[in-house]
């Protein structure tokens, strides 16, 4: 069967019932309302019983009242009068008598069970037949901006599901006894429980489930690789697609948001101690929320003149709009917290200082500092570090010249080295300031690529150009030292080494220029060194991350504790978040316990 | 440039040029104000401890494992521009400066394989550059792996 003729069972499916025996059907329709109708026995007496046609509705109407908790003896088809209980099944549910009807799905007759039990909402296919069918609902796909339109703007590229995506998506997820989803999420988020509140229209109450684990859901929904975490352990995606976790979540929390549905908790016990959090990005956020919301007294120092991180600066705005930052932020200053910007910790105040003033410190500062490739010609006009390129663009929204006052770096011919998200976030960025010509640069191959594949995908439409398995050697300048060209080598796969990983390995005499007029280097980034230079004792390893107990997140020093990029180097938003929430836990513990 | 007259003479070469790597990277140690970097340097200088001590054990044996094996270049070293030597250098930089000393001595044995005519003397210096590449190649693997993650 072509997918185009595939019909599936979604969420709210009208289902044509049928007798198994003289096969007519139960569907009735009474002054516009759509029932399926049966006799049934109770208490040894003969009764009517309606149901809601439609799947996984659960309106019942009976014509004596029954209670919550009580199960009917019989159901019988009101044309033969035949029994309809199977003798051989049990409700999955509560275990109790079920019956059994026909339906008509996917041009055959599949079993259909009805739990007898009031109130047990139990009823469906077998589970064999539930996975054939869902099964069959293809992947919600996300409404884009046009790839040609979008390049000319810096508006948000993803629209967001709609109500009726979400809930055929929603729809998909399989429930299942033993989610191996919620191990995939670094924060635990009960993925299966926001779903089914989806399921349930209750898309607030979704969005509160998602957040006692995870504070910044809109934030997660648009940038979590979830492919690599929830989505890469769905058991849909093992036969066909997984369920759009990071899609269903974004909508939850963009829902919320709209509809103006977030709500601060009251908190009741205060705690008369004082936390500093260094650093607004994800992972200074999520210990700032969890701490304020046990009653702590929380200040977040950030060392520019705008909050959020990297979740500012780095993000371009067509992926994460920073409205979406801000909102999310000041749902932190309803709780409480403070917010004191352009604090440079280890310029402005010593970390030994803040342990003056607070109870325990957390650094998240995060690993801003630039990398470069050390060749020759990198200090040409022109060559810009990621970092200071989507800084500029981002933080200082150089994109909006002359409003913002930030000349924009342009160039008509760009090249940018590297692979990962932040070499296709300012490849992508490239592109909407005009420029003509924008190449990706990237030493592997196509299967090593480390940005997530989405990005890859949309730098493609844009019209951004991928060179891989190609290395720049040199840059080389014009006669007033700005950069003109880049001259790049050939690269192969070698044979695998010890560690079954093929190197990219150089090809002889294979080099060959690339002309451009603006390159960005977006090879990684190292520890940013400002808050070491006061801070000697703070322990470090041999790459300059902070060393930290792995259960704690506490650092050499006592009451210090640190987390995210710091401490691991270039990782995710939700890694960031995870651990703070292993330090804000690490904190409460022993802060209680004084 | 020394003259060389036999094997042995090689040997002594290469062992006292393994013995300069030790005490290059043991100042290195000592001038770093970073204790894990000074842990770093210590342990290229036990790495060139270790190559030395494989020399005076070849001397002493007159066994040298060769091999055909070409070892991988991954060029890493060729392109990067030279790292200055300071108390404050960072892991990466470490790894460069290794790499480079160590294809310089690739390059010593190499250019110096060609001087010679006797046929044992010319295998041996190109093990010896083979062995430079292999400890070349540690280094770069290394940066490979962990410098440039993103590329």
């Amino acid at each position: 069967m072509a997918d185009q003729e595939v019909k599936y069972l979604k969420f709210k499916t009208y289902l044509n019932a049928y007798c198994p025996y003289c096969h007519q059907s139960f569907n009735v329709e009474k002054k516009e309302v759509k029932q399926l109708n049966f006799k049934a026995v109770y208490k040894g007496q003969e009764i009517t019983v309606s149901l809601s046609p439609y799947l996984d509705v659960f309106e019942i109407e009976t014509s004596v009242p029954i209670n919550e908790g009580e199960v009917l003896d019989d159901l019988i088809c009101p044309h033969c009068n035949k029994s309809l209980i199977n003798k051989e099944m049990v409700c999955g549910e509560c275990g109790n008598t079920v019956a059994q009807v026909i339906i008509s799905a996917l041009s055959r007759l599949i079993p259909f069970f009805i739990c007898l039990k009031r109130g047990c909402e139990w009823h469906g296919l077998t589970k064999a037949d539930e996975r054939r069918i869902k099964l069959k609902i293809p992947r919600q796909d996300m409404p884009e901006q046009d790839k040609t339109m979008r390049i000319h703007n810096h508006l948000e590229v993803p629209y967001g599901y709609t109500s009726e995506l979400a809930s055929l998506e929603a729809g998909r997820c399989l429930q299942c006894k033993t989610p191996g989803c919620v191990d995939g999420c670094p924060v635990n988020v009960d993925i299966p429980s926001f779903i089914k509140l989806m399921r349930e229209n209750d898309y607030d109450g979704a969005a509160k489930k998602i957040k006692e684990k995870n504070v910044l859901p809109a934030i997660c929904g648009r940038v979590c690789p979830q492919e690599n975490q929830c989505e890469a352990k769905c058991v849909l995606g093992f036969k066909d697609k997984p369920v759009a976790i990071g899609k269903l979540e974004r909508f939850v929390a963009d829902y919320e948001r709209k509809m103006d549905l977030v709500r601060i908790p009251v908190i009741k016990n205060k705690i008369n101690k004082r936390i500093a959090v260094v650093g607004s990005g994800p992972g200074g956020l999520t210990v700032a929320a969890d701490m304020a919301q046990l009653g702590y007294s929380v200040t977040v120092f950030e060392a520019s003149h705008e909050l959020g991180g990297v979740l500012t600066y780095g993000i371009p705005e067509f992926r994460l709009p920073k409205s979406i930052v801000q909102f999310e932020i000041s749902y932190l200053k309803e709780l409480g917290v403070r917010f004191e910007l352009n604090h440079v910790i280890g310029n402005i105040l010593t970390i030994d200082e803040l342990l003056e003033h607070f109870d325990a410190v957390y650094i998240g500062v995060g690993a801003g500092l630039p990398l470069f490739m050390g060749i020759e010609g990198e200090s040409l006009g022109n060559v810009f570090s990621s970092n200071e390129y989507l800084t500029r663009m981002n933080l200082m929204k150089a994109y909006k010249f002359p409003e913002y006052d930030t000349p924009m770096p342009r160039g008509n011919k760009v090249v940018v080295i590297g692979g990962g998200n932040v070499a296709m976030d300012s490849a992508r960025t490239a592109i909407r300031t005009g420029s003509t010509e924008v190449t990706v640069i990237y030493r592997r191959s196509p299967n090593e690529l480390p940005a997530r594949l989405e990005e890859v995908h949309h730098a493609e439409e844009e019209g951004v150009r991928f060179r891989l398995l190609t290395s720049p050697v040199r840059y080389i300048g014009t006669d007033y030292n700005m950069v003109k060209s880049v001259e790049c080598i050939r690269m192969e796969l070698g044979e695998p080494d010890a560690s079954g990983r093929r190197r990219p390995v150089a090809i002889e005499n294979s080099n060959f220029i690339i002309e451009c007029d603006l390159a960005i280097v977006a090879i990684g980034t190292g520890p940013n060194p400002i808050i070491f230079r006061t801070a000697p004792n703070l322990k470090r390893n041999k790459w300059g991350y902070i060393d930290v107990d792995p259960e704690t997140n506490e650092t050499s020093i006592p009451n210090v504790y640190a987390g995210g990029d710091i401490v691991t180097g270039s990782a995710t938003v939700i890694q960031a978040m995870g651990a703070g929430r292993i330090a804000a836990n690490a904190m409460h513990k022993k802060l209680k316990g004084n | 440039m020394d003259n060389f007259n036999s094997v042995n003479d090689i040997l002594d070469f290469a062992i006292q040029s393994e013995q300069e790597a030790v005490e290059f990277y043991t100042k290195l140690s000592q001038n770093s104000n970073n204790s894990q970097m000074q842990k770093v340097f210590s342990d290229f200088a036990h790495e060139e401890m270790g190559h030395k001590a494989r020399l005076m054990d070849i001397k002493e044996t007159g066994i040298m494992e060769t091999s055909s094996e070409k070892v991988m270049d991954m060029k890493v070293a060729d392109y990067i521009a030279h790292v200055n030597i300071s108390p404050n250098m960072t892991y990466g930089d470490a790894l460069v400066v290794a790499m480079k000393k160590e294809k310089a001595a690739f390059k010593l044995y190499l250019a110096l394989s060609e001087r010679v005519n006797d046929p044992k003397m010319k295998e041996l210096f190109l093990s010896l550059a083979q062995e430079e590449s292999r400890h070349k190649l540690r280094f770069e693997l290394e940066y490979d792996e962990n410098v440039l993650k993103e590329n």
